[in-house]
């Protein structure tokens, strides 16, 4: 397919702090001076407090805003780079340590920040944030996008400035790359520049030093007060890949259990590292994760329920088709993503949350890391059965019953007195002087550090922005195309829902199963995950629902005659990846039956497919030709990717690995293979950049390429602009908030 | 003559008939689907009706329009008194009752589109009529002063071929310029009367659309084409559409929408019609002459800055001559 090509916009980078409010907010936040951190025994003394006035302060903005009404469909994406230090002549690859050069380079580059108009035509400069990785960066756009259909284009060219803009304020050997994880992150020897050894006080890991973290007080704190919550090291433990020649049972050869520095470098001789798992110590294992994050602003607070949720059960799906993350500390893993291991990574239970001890100082056992799949639905939809729910979830009653007498209804109350069964990790004591109703910031220390799989934000403290829903499990994809793509695609998707007021709902325990399938290696294909059958309602019981004022924006859902209710068993069944996003009809075309799929009935088993639904929302709207192509574009790639006739990124690598003459069929991906792995991606990222077409350029130099892009080249005539653009942006671009967050975890990782 | 206004409700959450089949461009499935539906719960719910207002009343209290009996005759289905209206020379089918209309906002909040069809067969000297009819029948149904957009979509117009260039000549001899161009005053003064704020075509390729052009007072704003899997706009046509300031939209609706014989089995006696017409064999059941589509209007209410179709639904009009 030909994409017509486009005259390069003339754009001009001016920002307004007023009108180009972005919606991801909490970021934007800055705190005047450093404060006191408190160390774990001391935060731990006052997480109550810190609680209650969360509560506090999440019921003042409930008041405030649960009224809001008609806020329009906003949306931001985040996307998340990884710096490493690449040369031809090097033969060695390292992450760039540089994070807080970089941005200040962006950040002192005058001419980008200077303050202009924002009309709602002009796009103001990318704004670039800090990570909790000292390796790390993540760009947001200036402004939020609208629901143009046009401005859903404009998402690809701007990903790619963000990136230029980028790599211009960064030293010519370093590249900002969107890789899931850094392949050798832990390796032994050198893979940060500059090195630093591992074991410091704050991490106690084996593998990574504290250096690799942001220093910013903050970060630190939260890595060792989860630590010294636990009572012990995290532990990431990933089942490596078993190749033809890698020995069985597998110990992880680069553990070290002759270290005793700190005590916790007994958890290894305790067990901590089993055969066959690669073993990871540290948060930077798991934090240190790039991904793709959508945040959508609601038009109301009933809106924003309804996205939550239905939303939810596709959470599973997107992350096993984004799939990016084969490798970890230098050993192919048999998992292709990355979730489980931020889970992992920031699991702050004791062991007597855990269930491994009898609960005596704890409160409750908690099954899940506060880093994990959703544990609840939100909704007061009707089409909300009870046997969706988790009869077993862990609240806070007293919390609960706070928010009830608040005057929070019972399903919101549930939910945010689940969040608030956390302890706060970092305190900073000149903030428990006294409580300001005029600030979110306890209730944020709470919410921002549960991170599910999505997040429903209720506004800020001034009631400036709407209710909002992020959508958070997606793996950042290796060129802006792909990474353009699955956001739009969300966005189409989200629309799609209201419009059509399509029901996914499945019990919640079915979403984190299906959030566990996901991890198998090539589960997109290889794998079935529970979903409904059935979106739409039953039938068409009553005229007045079907002629008139019916809406399917929320509001309607009310009006609606309950779904007759049969066994909630029946009303999803297993499917693949394929068959809900292309439908059945088109997973049948593409997949040779199997065994098992002969006894199906076929006419109960027909899905329409999330692709369709969008295409028959697209037909309904009035888009112009050259948009619908773009769009259609984004499409198929994903329906390529869905039913396996294009790769995941986590394939790509495992075959780049695979072919590579180093590799010895024995999961290790030593420095050789990185480099040109690493390499490869450099590669790609600048083709996509100077507008080649990735197969015909790039594809003699990249191996298998073709399997993960195929024909695909990225949007036509927009690289050519994005290119002058960066050369409009070297002079005169960026607004950097360099500034240390209050909350910058609230829509990280 | 018999008038027949069609009209398929809300179908935007009505769940299989808006679902495209993989591979259907150029569909009417969404119509003919959502119109039957309509007369099936149309059926169902006022029979449900009546079986009720019968128990409690004892009598036949709805005040039956047509005077079509409870017949054993109507193949098991309610009789076609129960679910259709006549009202203002013209039957409605189904009924549609005065309440439960309108969009949920103001009427500002919306980008409200409105493509009319004027069906093959159908005289050209009523199209005239026909706009205004159908245009009528949707703000009234959305509660709405104005469509945003009107679309025109004429009879025996396509945009197809291999691809770009071809699809361009092929059009340029079809349809019938004369009887366009003698259409159009009818619809600008839709427009200049403030129920259309934009006017648009469907399927002027660029040798029809500058020919058109320089004939009409009011000109499109908009130019609908069907693009299917091709992507390549006919360079003439992007050419002359940027040049006008035409915006170029994609659709992929059919131009002959309702065909005849589609329109006889959705009414008809058979499996899956409605039963309202006689069996054409035995002359029972229902209205007799011959069937004539005349126009179909599909429209669409979109909430504007939230991207959400509240309202999408089609009327259609056709008439029933005594043979």
């Amino acid at each position: 397919m030909s994409r017509p090509s486009r005259a390069a916009p003339t754009r001009t980078y001016t920002r307004s702090r007023v009108l180009c409010r972005p919606l991801v907010q909490s970021k934007l936040r800055t705190i005047a001076a450093l404060g006191t951190a408190l160390d774990w025994p001391d935060a731990k003394k006052q997480a109550h407090l810190v609680r209650s006035w969360g509560i506090k302060q999440l019921l003042e903005i409930w008041n405030k805003a649960k009224g809001k009404e008609r806020d329009a469909m906003l949306w931001g994406d985040e996307v998340e780079y990884l710096v490493v230090t690449y040369t031809k002549d090097d033969p060695k690859i390292l992450l760039s340590l540089r994070q807080a050069d970089i941005l200040e380079a962006l950040a002192s580059d005058k001419a980008l920040s200077k303050d202009g108009s924002c009309s709602p035509t002009t796009q103001p400069p990318p704004v670039f944030h800090p990570e909790f990785g000292r390796f790390m960066l993540e760009a947001t756009p200036g402004k939020p996008w609208g629901i143009e259909f046009k401005e859903l284009l404009e998402v690809e060219p701007n990903m790619k400035l963000r990136r230029i803009i980028a790599k211009d304020h960064m030293l010519p050997n370093e590249h900002p790359i969107t890789l899931t994880t850094f392949p050798r992150l832990g390796s032994p020897g050198v893979f940060t520049d500059p090195y630093y050894p591992a074991s410091g006080p704050k991490l106690r890991s084996q593998f990574v030093p504290d250096e690799i973290a942001n220093p910013h007080i903050r970060f630190p704190t939260l890595a060792a007060n989860i630590r010294s919550r636990r009572g012990r090291k995290v532990q990431v433990n990933v089942p490596v890949f078993r190749d033809e020649q890698t020995p069985w049972p597998w110990r992880d050869p680069t553990v070290n259990h002759d270290l005793h520095q700190w005590p916790e470098d007994d958890d290894v001789r305790n067990g901590a590292a089993p055969d066959n798992f690669i073993h990871m110590d540290a948060m930077a294992f798991g934090m240190g994760s790039c991904c793709l994050q959508i945040t959508f602003q609601a038009k109301n607070l009933i809106e924003g329920r309804q996205m939550y949720d239905q939303l939810s059960p596709l959470g599973p799906i997107m992350l096993a088709l984004t799939a990016a993350t084969p490798i970890y500390k230098g050993f192919l893993a048999d998992t292709d993503v990355r979730w489980n291991q931020i889970g992992n990574a920031v699991d702050d239970r004791t062991p007597e949350e855990m269930g491994e001890k009898p609960l005596v100082n704890d409160r409750w056992r908690i099954p899940k890391s506060r880093y994990a799949s959703n544990s609840t639905y939100i909704s007061e939809d009707p089409r909300l059965r009870p046997e969706y729910l988790d009869p077993d979830l862990v609240i806070d009653e007293s919390i609960k019953q706070q928010l009830l007498d608040g005057g929070m209804d019972d399903r919101l109350a549930t939910h945010f007195a689940h969040l608030f069964i956390r302890d706060p990790i970092v305190i900073f004591s000149e903030d428990l002087k006294e409580l300001d109703l005029n600030k979110t910031d306890h209730f944020e220390n709470i919410q921002s550090t549960n991170w599910q799989h999505m997040r429903f934000k209720p506004p800020p403290a001034d009631n400036s922005i709407g209710w909002r829903v992020e959508f958070r499990p997606m793996e950042i994809q290796i060129t802006d195309f792909e990474n353009a793509a699955f956001a739009v695609f969300m966005v189409l998707v989200t629309r799609v829902i209201l419009s059509y007021n399509l029901n996914f709902y499945i019990p919640i325990k079915r979403v984190d199963e299906n959030m566990e399938t996901a991890h198998a290696r090539d589960a997109v294909l290889a794998r079935k995950f529970y979903f409904r059958r059935n979106l739409f309602p039953t039938a068409r019981t009553a005229r007045s629902s079907a002629s008139g004022s019916s809406t399917p924006t929320g509001a309607g859902a009310a009006s609606r005659p309950p779904t007759p209710t049969g066994p909630v068993e029946d009303e999803y069944r297993l499917m693949t990846v394929n068959e809900i996003i292309n439908g059945t009809a088109y997973a049948k075309a593409t997949t040779p039956p199997t065994q098992d799929d002969d006894d199906n009935d076929e006419e109960d088993d027909f899905f329409p497919g999330l692709i369709p639904l969008v295409e028959s929302y697209l037909d309904s709207v009035n888009v112009d030709v050259a948009t619908r192509c773009e769009l259609a574009t984004y499409l198929d790639l994903i329906r390529k990717r869905a039913s396996g006739e294009l790769w995941t990124a986590a394939k790509w690598i495992r075959h780049f690995v695979a072919a590579h003459p180093a590799y010895k069929r024995d999961s290790v991906v030593g420095e050789e293979v990185t480099k040109d792995l690493v390499a490869a991606v450099v590669k790609v990222g600048e083709c996509e950049g100077a507008g080649r077409q990735f197969r015909t350029l790039c594809g003699v130099e990249v191996p298998g390429l073709e399997g993960l892009l195929g024909g695909f080249s990225g949007m036509g005539g927009r690289k050519a602009s994005s290119r002058k653009l960066s050369a409009q942006a070297g002079a005169e671009s960026a607004n950097i908030v360099l500034s240390i967050q209050s909350y910058p975890l609230s829509s990280l990782f | 003559m018999t008038k027949l206004i069609l009209s398929t409700g809300n179908i935007v959450s009505g769940g299989p008939s808006i679902i495209r089949k993989p591979g259907a461009f150029r569909s009417n499935l969404e119509l003919t689907n959502s119109l039957r539906s309509n007369f099936l719960a149309a059926q169902e719910d006022y029979a449900a009706e009546l079986a009720h207002s019968n128990g409690a009343a004892n009598g036949n209290g709805n005040g039956s329009a047509n005077g079509a009996d409870l017949d054993i005759e109507t193949g098991g289905r309610p009789p076609a008194s129960v679910w259709t209206a006549q009202k203002d020379g013209a039957l409605y089918v189904p009924a549609i009752d005065g309440d439960d209309h309108g969009l949920q906002e103001e009427p500002a909040q919306y980008d409200i589109t409105a493509k009319l069809f004027f069906l093959p067969g159908a005289p050209v000297s009523q199209r005239s009529q026909h706009a205004k009819e159908a245009l009528e029948h949707v703000l009234r149904e959305l509660r709405a002063p104005a469509v945003d957009l009107l679309i025109v979509s004429f009879p025996g117009m396509s945009f197809e071929g291999d691809c770009e260039w071809e699809a361009d000549r092929i059009n340029s001899a079809q349809g019938n310029d004369e009887d366009e161009i003698a259409t159009w005053p009818a619809i600008q003064e839709l427009h200049r009367a403030g129920f259309a704020k934009r006017l648009g075509l469907a399927e002027f390729g660029s040798e029809k659309l500058s020919r058109f052009l320089q004939r009409v007072q009011v000109r499109p704003a908009v130019n609908q084409i069907n693009i299917k899997n091709c992507c390549n706009v006919p360079p003439p046509l992007a050419k002359l559409a940027k040049e006008q300031g035409i915006d170029l939209l994609v659709h992929s609706d059919c131009t002959d929408i309702l065909p005849k014989g589609t329109l006889r089995e959705l009414l008809g006696q058979g499996l899956g019609g409605a039963g309202l017409l006689a069996d054409p064999e035995t002359g029972a059941g229902g209205l007799q002459g011959d069937l004539a589509p005349q126009w179909v209007v599909k429209y669409t209410a979109v909430v504007r800055d939230r991207g959400v179709i509240e309202n999408k639904g089609y009327f259609a009009g056709a008439t029933l001559v005594d043979e």
